[in-house]
């Protein structure tokens, strides 16, 4: 079933770049999407086999992979619609379905991969590609924005690896990245080279994962590039440089050095959650404001990988929402740069009115980011701090909550602004003439993730509960 | 002997900080290739055959000849060929760098003397070139000295790994090779469409984005 996953990908890009059809490729990227989603419930069910070489499914990457593929899946459904309007030649279209494929590819082998070189090989894999699909509309602004995303990311992507050389330093005798040896001997590395590994590590990765202060290309990247792709940036490809820091926080642990690893995540937590409330204030561009939303749920991430115990569970559940929530967000934020031609917040009003879908959708993926109940977003960050509360953490409760509410009010005041404002007539006018471009498939996706995430704060169902829990076990 | 080489990989850094001519940053990433060669057949007796074929390609073809070569070409269609308006004068950029070398030399020695894991003259010298490298990035102001000093950066982590007085694992060698050359191509495909859409290669010119004042 891996290699299913793994190899269907690459005879579809072989494909794609023989037929260099815009249809033929999107066709391509919605197959993946489906095979995906099957291979991905039969390995969570395990039915079939669940390793090969370098790559397993386990315990811990188990939830990271169905949450990448439900947000493939919706993504590409999207997509398909997407692209009727999109110009460009069909060779272009050709590299956008390929480069989206190699994507996907890069970042599924890199959540099931066992091997921390193979980890860091494929995370530099999803550079090069969604650096493409960030570039794709070829304007001075995505090339900038490019620039920057390859340029971080590398030197990020570079220092880590020096955090690879020191770990492999502090290993002594054992020579091996494979996780599960590395969470064997964990006890018997060396605690200086391997304090001074996890930072390195910490950083690089979390570069990648847009923790502050190395989150400078997030905005920039999720804001100029296609719609689609900015929801499978900010909902999978952070998660996936999240889960190789999630197995370094376990060497860690295993080596007894957890207040260390703790305190290096809390602050970076605490860092991004400052940034973006001291920013979200003054932004002129909505796919910014949700940008910098996706720099304040890593960093509640990264604080709850720091709290430990009850708050791994909340960590999960939080990955989840947020990547279900913030992919309709983008998505729906795709229809409304659609409907308004412009990024601009103060160019967007009466959302409601000119398309009463994408106005509702906009004010419900509000509410499911910012934790409304029954938002499962709600449920895991109650439960962080409860665990802040129970652990006689009341100031880091204070300020956690405090820049908490900050955010929502600057992100809140947007949202209302954008989907309740007057609609001014000659943005009926543009509204008018591009409400064909959205189609039922620009709508389904957003609906499907939302009922799922208001639903899940209320019931989940046994079997994922299960495999939720056996995943914060292995925190 | 390796340990003249390592010092004359370092004294190339300091060569790096104090020149603005573009072809002399190149001709220094040859430099560094061929030293980094010398260095591997001094430590060979660590490595067996097939890794020392390996290491040979990665330094004398991969980064003495291919990346050269194509930021030469690069160099010639953007035609940049000095970066004069770094944020600090050239002789200061030379102070500086020369005290993150000496730094990286007394660190070696101090506190690193008591591992075995490691030699400490690489240590110091690797470090140091890493934090040279991080520091000209910020300070210059032309996008292709960026893509070279991230090079010299790659350089000074593969010193690093070469430190480590075990056998990496191959695969690591690997994806090190397979960074740097990925990399260098991908940031050598937009320092042209960046000279193509501006006309120049100023990084001041990728300001644009910015929460503040945004302009569609």
């Amino acid at each position: 079933m891996i290699s299913t996953i793994l190899i269907f990908p690459i005879i579809a890009c072989v494909l794609v770049m023989l037929v260099k059809k815009k249809a033929f490729g999107t066709l391509m990227v919605n197959a993946y999407a489906i095979v995906h989603f099957i291979c991905t419930l039969l390995l969570a069910a395990g039915i079939w086999e669940n390793t090969v070489p370098y790559f397993a499914v386990d315990s811990t990457n188990i939830i990271f992979l169905i949450v990448l593929s439900l947000i493939f899946l919706m993504v590409a459904i999207y997509n398909t619609g997407y692209v009727r309007h999109l110009e460009g030649s069909d060779k272009k279209l050709s590299h956008y379905s390929f480069m989206i494929l190699v994507f996907v590819l890069s970042m599924t082998g890199t959540l099931l991969s066992t091997d921390l070189a193979i980890s860091w090989i494929l995370i530099e894999g999803t550079t090069l590609s969604s650096a493409y699909l960030i570039y794709f509309n070829k304007t001075k602004h995505s090339i900038e924005a490019a620039w920057k995303y390859v340029f971080i990311c590398s030197i990020g992507i570079a220092l880590a690896f020096v955090g690879i050389i020191l770990l492999n330093i502090s290993s002594g005798a054992i020579n091996t990245m494979n996780f599960e040896q590395l969470y064997q001997h964990a006890t018997e590395f060396d605690l200086m080279w391997l304090k001074l590994a996890f930072v390195f590590m910490l950083f690089g990765f979390g570069a990648k994962m847009g923790l502050a202060p190395a989150h400078f290309w997030l905005p920039d990247a999720h804001s100029e590039s296609p719609s689609p792709i900015s929801a499978l940036l900010s909902a999978t490809l952070l998660n996936s440089a999240f889960l190789v820091i999630v197995r370094v926080f376990k060497i860690m642990e295993l080596a007894n050095c957890t207040n260390y690893a703790r305190l290096m995540l809390l602050v970076m937590g605490f860092l991004s959650l400052f940034v973006t409330a001291v920013f979200v204030y003054h932004i002129k561009n909505y796919k910014r404001m949700l940008a910098y939303s996706s720099i304040e749920n890593m960093g509640i991430l990264a604080i709850g990988m720091a709290l430990g115990g009850a708050a791994f569970y909340a960590v999960v559940l939080h990955l989840i929402g947020h990547s279900l929530a913030k992919a309709s967000f983008f998505l729906t934020s795709g229809n409304v740069l659609e409907l308004f031609e412009s990024k601009r917040t103060k160019s967007v009003s009466g959302l409601i009115s000119a398309d009463s879908k994408t106005g509702w959708l906009w004010v419900a993926s509000f509410l499911a980011i910012c934790a409304f109940p029954t938002s499962l977003l709600f449920i895991s960050e109650f439960i962080m701090i409860k665990t802040m509360i129970l652990d006689k953490h009341y100031i880091l409760c204070g300020l956690f909550v405090l820049l908490l509410t900050i955010i929502l009010y600057g992100i809140g005041r947007v949202v209302i602004k954008m989907a309740f404002g007057e609609l001014s007539e000659d943005k009926a006018k543009v509204v008018e003439k591009n409400i064909n471009k959205i189609s039922i498939l620009m709508y389904i996706p957003q609906i499907i993730l939302l009922i799922l995430v208001f639903t899940m704060g209320i019931y989940i169902p046994d079997c994922l509960n299960e495999i939720i829990k056996i995943a914060a076990g292995t925190f | 002997m390796a340990t003249g080489f390592i010092i004359l990989f370092g004294l190339t850094m300091l060569y790096l900080a104090a020149t603005s001519r573009i072809v002399a940053h190149i001709r220094i990433l040859i430099i560094q290739g061929f030293l980094l060669f010398l260095i591997c057949c001094c430590g060979m007796e660590h490595h067996n055959w097939l890794s020392f074929a390996f290491l040979t390609v990665e330094t004398l073809i991969v980064k003495s000849i291919v990346i050269p070569w194509f930021l030469f070409k690069v160099t010639k269609k953007t035609h940049s060929n000095r970066d004069v308006a770094a944020n600090i004068p050239h002789f200061y950029c030379l102070v500086v760098a020369t005290l993150i070398l000496l730094g990286g030399f007394l660190a070696s020695n101090y506190y690193f003397s008591s591992m075995k894991m490691i030699s400490p003259i690489y240590f110091g010298v690797s470090v140091a070139t890493i934090i040279i490298s991080l520091w000209l990035i910020t300070i210059k102001h032309k996008i292709i000295s960026n893509v070279i000093e991230f090079i010299t950066m790659e350089n000074g982590i593969f010193l690093l790994s070469l430190s480590v007085s075990k056998e990496m694992p191959m695969l690591v060698n690997m994806g090190v090779l397979l960074d740097v050359f990925i990399a260098v191509y991908i940031l050598g495909l937009f320092v042209n469409e960046i000279n193509k859409e501006f006309n120049d290669l100023e990084v001041s010119h990728l300001s644009d984005l910015k929460d503040y004042e945004y302009n569609d």
